[in-house]
């Protein structure tokens, strides 16, 4: 694994051991002032050693958590360096950095607390605020290098004596170790309340403990105020050493155990295999603990990403959100970016969803060329509708309106025609008139004019007055005016019903309702016939059928043959 | 009976026509409107007795328009007429606000004298 390999490779890394080790070593070995170690010491130091150490083990197997794992080793080794600070005096270089140095290990480890767990800072007054802590850290130690005797810069002329620096301690705690602490603890909480859900559980427990123990800490710092050394008493060394051990324990699981927290790989495996399609994005939210995660698919021949469901997906743009991509083109997993921090488990469930999402996307695929398919079969049956009533209108202002005049013109001839030519002339409008009937039934036929002008309402009443038998009608008054191809097609379906019942069924009467119900025209004619009406036999109502189902609708034939035939079309009204 | 008579109809050979008919049969056509805006203006500008109304026009329907002269101060008389026949338009045509229905093909002065006949 490449993650691994670089972090154990980085000079840095090796540098940090080294110092470490040469840090603990010289301590070990006995380079403090002979008095101050006691047994409480040696523990203390060896959590420090251990706590450098999970740094170094942190940096070394989660390199990409970036920060993280310096910053836990070197809060580590720079406390432990503060120690130098009591070193002999022949050890003047550890002496001099100790004190240069002093004090910085707390800052690195709010740094540390404040970018746990990914390494990086999650608000923008972090920033400041953390490099106010590293400078000011470094120059309010200049008095301690100017005023031991140990340092190289010690200065008879600028030195303190001890009372001052007493004086001085206590104003530092006031100054600046208190609001360093409060300030810290101020963007830990805000972060606490704002940190995304997919974060909650790993920081949680870190930022509890941190903030519960720092005024813990702010208790044993402040005792320095009651005083008189520069030597901390064991109880401020038993609190610091007790928060040191929560937060590792604490920092560590959460690390490790966030992993398998979040991390239902196996679970997601499972539970892919019975997956309901269009429902791989709920399994992978679950399997890596991020319920705003979204799945977008590619959809090659529409070139772009859609969701599970066909809908367009945008990929993340600004900071917040991440998209991590699966296979070439394939798919592509839109999370919080506090996932990255594991971009394993992210890795083990793109693996484990791929298969899925291969399938999900054939299905967007199939999906949207229904909705395609669905979408054109609609536009042919409006263009079909489109054309008919063009023909119709052609027909009837072109051949029709001619015939209509000629018809006309015929008719004032009759006083100027002598009587022998009348007879021939009667002949010829009588021939006149089968072909304007003929003419008007074929454009009919095509399509009903009327229809389109007066509304459906009318055009049904009207095609059951024509019926051969008695039919009731029934059209709800707030039914309206409905879309023109819905009107049609509501229209063609009663004309072939009424057209079957008068050829076929036998019927005494017959009843049409018409209404309007969630969005949907319902048509239904009954009749009292003989029944048995078989839409597969005769095309007339495998046409209306067909003709209904492009506009979405669905037209149901129930023909018993005991008797009685009821058809019922639902067509939608949403244009 | 030399009653004024106002065309309505979108085409113009209809109309040609159907004046000269109708004036050898005695009729006064004042005026001719090839839509129902037109209609309604003329009718209103000339007011003639009758209006000979085609139902589909291409702006409104003469059904409508008929509905609207009807509500006229003074209403001409309305008969309506079209090149379909009346079974196509049906009921709409029996709640139409006029005097009756001739189809085109049967258009005669006779035949507008017995629809106005009281």
């Amino acid at each position: 694994m490449t993650l691994y390999r670089e972090g154990f490779r980085s000079a840095a890394w090796w540098a940090t051991a080294a110092i470490g080790g040469i840090v603990l070593a010289l301590i070990l070995n006995g380079e403090l002032e002979q008095g101050t170690a006691d047994w409480f010491t040696y523990l203390y130091l060896v959590w420090m050693g251990a706590w450098t150490a999970i740094g170094l083990f942190v940096w070394a197997v989660r390199p990409y958590l970036r920060l993280t794992g310096p910053l836990w080793a070197w809060s580590g080794i720079l406390h432990l360096n503060d120690n130098f600070v009591y070193a002999t005096p022949e050890s003047k270089f550890l002496v001099t950095e100790a004190l240069l140095l002093l004090g910085l290990g707390v800052v690195v480890f709010i740094h540390w607390a404040l970018a746990y767990p990914s390494g990086r800072l999650y608000s923008r007054l972090a920033v400041p605020y953390l490099a106010l802590g590293y400078v000011g850290g470094t120059l309010l130690n200049i008095p301690y290098l100017l005023s031991s005797p140990t340092s190289y810069f010690y200065s008879s002329d600028l030195s303190w004596d001890i009372p001052t620096i007493t004086t001085f301690n206590r104003v530092l705690v006031i100054v600046w170790f208190a609001p360093l602490l409060l300030i810290g603890m101020g963007l830990y909480a805000h972060r606490l309340l704002t940190v995304s859900p997919a974060a909650r559980r790993s920081v949680a427990p870190l930022m509890i403990a941190a903030l519960i123990q720092a005024p813990a800490w702010f208790y044993a710092a402040a005792s320095d105020l009651w005083g008189t050394d520069l030597v901390w008493s064991l109880e401020q060394d038993a609190v610091v050493f007790v928060s040191f051990v929560a937060f590792g324990v604490i920092g560590l699981s959460g690390i490790f155990f966030v992993k398998r927290a979040h991390g239902n790989v196996g679970d997601l495996v499972v539970e892919l295999n019975h997956v309901e399609p269009g429902h791989v994005r709920e399994a992978l939210a679950r399997a890596v603990g991020d319920p705003t995660l979204d799945v977008g698919l590619w959809l090659p021949e529409r070139q772009e990403w859609v969701g599970e469901q066909g809908e367009p997906l945008a990929l993340p743009s600004g900071r917040g959100r991440h998209a991590t991509f699966i296979g070439d083109r394939l798919a592509v997993i839109v999370h919080e970016e506090d996932l990255l921090d594991q971009p394993a488990l992210l890795e083990a469930a793109g693996s484990a969803a791929r298969l899925a999402l291969e399938n999900a996307r054939l299905q967007a695929e199939l999906r949207a060329q229904l909705v395609e398919l669905r979408e054109s079969r609609a536009r042919i049956v409006r263009a079909g509708d489109d054309e008919r009533r063009r023909l119709e209108r052609d027909l009837h202002d072109g051949a029709q309106q001619r015939l209509l005049a000629l018809g006309m013109g015929l008719q004032m001839l009759h006083a100027h025609v002598d009587p022998s030519a009348r007879e021939l002339l009667a002949e010829s409008e009588n021939e006149l008139q089968h072909a304007l009937r003929e003419l008007r039934d074929l454009a009919h036929g095509i399509h009903p004019a009327a229809l389109t002008d007066n509304g459906l309402a009318d055009a049904v009443r009207t095609l059951a007055q024509r019926a051969p038998v008695p039919i009731t009608v029934e059209i709800d008054e707030r039914t309206g005016r409905l879309p023109q191809h819905v009107e049609t097609a509501a229209y063609f379906v009663v004309a072939e019903a009424l057209a079957n019942i008068a050829k076929y069924a036998d019927a005494h009467e017959a009843s049409i309702t018409v209404f309007r119900n969630n969005g949907n025209a319902h048509i239904e004619i009954r009749d009292n016939g003989k029944g048995g009406a078989d839409p597969d036999h005769g095309t007339g109502l495998k046409g209306l059928a067909d003709r209904v189902g492009a506009l979405d609708g669905a037209l149901t034939i129930d023909s018993p043959p005991s008797g009685g035939t009821r058809i019922v079309a639902e067509i939608p009204c949403a244009s | 009976m030399s009653c004024s008579v106002l065309i309505v109809d979108d085409h113009s050979s209809f109309r040609r026509f159907a004046r000269r008919l109708l004036e050898r049969s005695g009729f006064v056509v004042v005026g001719e409107a090839a839509d129902g805006a037109g209609a309604l203006a003329e009718s209103r500008r000339l007011a003639p007795e009758i209006v000979l109304l085609d139902v589909l026009l291409p702006d409104v329907s003469g059904i409508e328009v008929a509905r609207r002269l009807g509500r006229e101060s003074e209403p001409p008389t309305v008969v309506l007429t079209s090149s379909r026949s009346a079974d196509e338009f049906g009921v709409a045509l029996e709640k139409a606000d006029a005097r009756g229905f001739i189809p085109k093909s049967d258009l005669s002065g006779a035949a507008l004298c017995q629809l106005l006949a009281p």
